[in-house]
């Protein structure tokens, strides 16, 4: 009971806080937990006395949920996935940023700026990009991947393991037939149900988790990965082959934004452009082996990063790349194809 | 007693392979020494990992408080509501209005309606009322769907019961209060109990409710964990599933362990018509 009384009181005693010039020295993040590592964040509460707390979301469908029904107030900076970034955008809960405060901002590899959710470069800061791609054992594989297609070869009967997303496996499908990753056309759709149905038999595992442990141990001998899991495979197979699929590639950036109503604006830009030194920022990337977007940050990769297929795609190849966008109401057409095709 | 055959026996040992192996697997591997972020293999003994839960932010083990805190409150506040509901209504039994129907339905409706719509509602609502701090949120909200655990069991119990016993109780002085506390509470309370660990189970196991009340910081157990899938969950979270698996066995030994000496010693005391007195035995 004392308790309760205590927060009630605690409860009075912040509301006039609100009204202080001064901010209250502390960023709240809402983000996946561990997606800044604790040394990075321990060293900018040191510089700046500012307090990072930490507010995990599980998934991006929960975060939209959450954020756009209203509870997005409470957070100085969301962490998340470039469409999910424009959903925020286009409804109008994001604050523009101020770049006078953000000194750094001029690292940022422009490749990795302008893009479709954010094209005036006003609302997000890039953090960290990848691109799945297709890694084989060659010692088992009995042919040359190069592209999306091999998935189906008769050869690779129960011997893929993918990563678990119907945007993404329905995507390649669409690839295949030379169309694209955000197709929304019902017609189109209905005839990549058709191409995807007969890959089921080629695949061993669904899931991140899962297929990384059967492409790493070898239960599975060709993986079609996120980028950090594939950098993981790497790291344990040298030997391993990385395919940029000759089709296409999909690709994705996360990035910080800023919601309408948040208490500690200037901190968050204070956080954001501590992210943005090249030293920082190379750090970040190397830990969360993700694609670095910082120009400035090239020199102080390491040498195995540098030598990574995965984390170093040529910018030819990203050129025509796409995003996963958002589709609007075809998302319950992809999930209906893609259950048809997992529950065969 | 019945002699088991070798067949009863071969699956028993199946059964409890098949529920213990897997919990088995998360308490050796609580102690792997394979720094990858997501461990295939064994490759050493350490005890780092039980270090790390009780360090700061990359620890668990402030998570885990906070959902034993919540747990704890919402429980201990749902059985009071719960109990004094069911109580109440049952008094009413056989001369129940409408509204009283009404009520109960109201008081279930929690655990029918969908999760995620119930979260988001109580989110709207703590950020309308302006109601900040995790503690109270969580605890209102859980208490919310607690209820109906407690309520329904305490209230089934109420149903098999013989009405003339507090009517005797009254009949011979007794005022309700008294009547609650001496009569009542303890026929009524192992359904008490039960519907409170069912409540508890609820409480530490929900995570869609909680996702969508809890405002700023640690959240509990479950958001923690899930939100970890996409740097790679800790082997901290085996460490901590081994410290809970050890807690419950403990409690559960000790609990039957306090049952046996409570059984021992009414025997003694309050012998039955069928025991034999200890001189015959001979």
């Amino acid at each position: 009971m004392k308790k309760w009384i205590a927060m009630v009181m605690c409860l009075l005693l912040a509301l006039p806080l609100g009204a202080v010039a001064e901010e209250e020295k502390v960023v709240n993040i809402l983000s996946w937990v561990g997606y800044i590592d604790d040394i990075t964040l321990a060293a900018f509460e040191q510089e700046t006395g500012i307090k990072v707390v930490w507010s995990p979301m599980d998934s991006i469908d929960n975060m939209l949920l959450k954020v756009t029904q209203g509870g997005g107030a409470e957070y100085d900076l969301i962490l998340s996935s470039d469409y999910s970034l424009d959903i925020l955008r286009k409804a109008g809960l994001l604050q523009k940023l101020d770049k006078e405060k953000l000194t750094n901002y001029d690292n940022l590899n422009p490749r990795f700026l302008s893009q479709t959710y954010d094209p005036d470069n006003e609302y997000v800061i890039p953090y960290v990009a990848g691109s799945p791609l297709i890694i084989y054992d060659p010692q088992k594989v009995p042919f040359e991947i190069t592209g999306y297609a091999d998935l189906w070869n008769e050869a690779l009967v129960d011997s893929v393991a993918v990563m678990d997303n119907s945007r993404i496996i329905c995507g390649i499908a669409l690839k295949t037939m030379g169309k694209s990753f955000n197709e929304t056309d019902p017609e189109v759709l209905a005839q990549m149900q058709e191409v995807l149905m007969p890959l089921y038999q080629n695949i061993r595992t669904f899931g991140d988790i899962e297929s990384y442990t059967a492409v790493t141990t070898g239960e599975a001998s060709v993986g079609f990965l996120f980028t950090s899991h594939l950098y993981m495979v790497q790291m344990d197979h040298p030997e391993f082959k990385v395919v940029y699929p000759k089709e296409g590639l999909g690709y994705g950036i996360d990035g910080f934004v800023i919601p309408q109503g948040a208490a500690h604006p200037d901190n968050a830009h204070t956080l954001l452009n501590y992210l943005m030194r090249p030293e920082v920022a190379a750090h970040n990337a190397e830990t969360q082996y993700y694609m670095n977007v910082n120009s400035a940050a090239a020199d102080y990769l390491s040498a195995i990063y540098l030598d990574s297929e995965v984390l170093n795609i040529p910018a030819e190849t990203l050129e025509d790349a796409e995003f996963i966008e958002d589709v609007g109401e075809t998302t319950d057409l992809y999930n209906q194809i893609y259950t048809a095709f997992k529950n065969q | 007693m019945k002699r088991h055959g070798a067949g009863s026996l071969v699956f028993l040992s199946l059964v409890l392979l098949f529920m213990y192996l897997p919990i088995f697997v998360v308490v050796i591997y609580s102690f792997n020494d394979n720094p990858s972020r997501i461990p295939t293999a064994f490759t050493g003994w350490t005890t780092q990992w039980y270090a790390q839960l009780f360090t700061g932010r990359g620890g668990y083990a402030d998570a885990l408080w906070l959902s034993l805190r919540v747990a704890l409150w919402s429980v201990a506040a749902s059985c009071v509501v719960g109990t004094l509901g069911a109580v109440g209504m049952a008094r009413k039994a056989g001369r129940a209005s409408k509204l009283d129907s009404v009520m109960e339905t109201g008081l279930t409706l929690p655990i029918m309606i969908p999760e995620i719509i119930l979260g988001l509602a109580f989110m709207v609502v703590f950020n309308a009322l302006g109601l900040r701090g995790n503690d109270l949120r969580l605890v209102l909200a859980h208490t919310t769907f607690c209820i109906p655990y407690v309520f329904l069991n305490v209230k089934s119990r109420l149903v098999g019961m013989d009405a003339s016993v507090f009517d005797a109780a009254r009949d011979l002085g007794a005022s309700p209060a008294r009547v609650l506390r001496d009569i009542t509470l303890p026929l009524i309370s192992p359904a008490i109990f039960s519907g409170a660990f069912l409540a508890l189970a609820m409480s530490l196991d929900d995570f869609v409710i909680s996702f969508f009340v809890y405002g700023v910081g640690e959240g509990t157990l479950p958001i923690k964990i899930y939100s970890s899938v996409k740097v790679g969950v800790s082997t901290q979270v085996n460490a901590l599933c081994t410290l809970i698996i050890a807690a419950v066995f403990t409690i559960a030994a000790l609990s039957r362990y306090a049952g046996a000496l409570r059984r021992a010693r009414q025997r003694r005391l309050n012998p039955g018509p069928n025991a034999v007195p200890a001189a015959a035995r001979h």
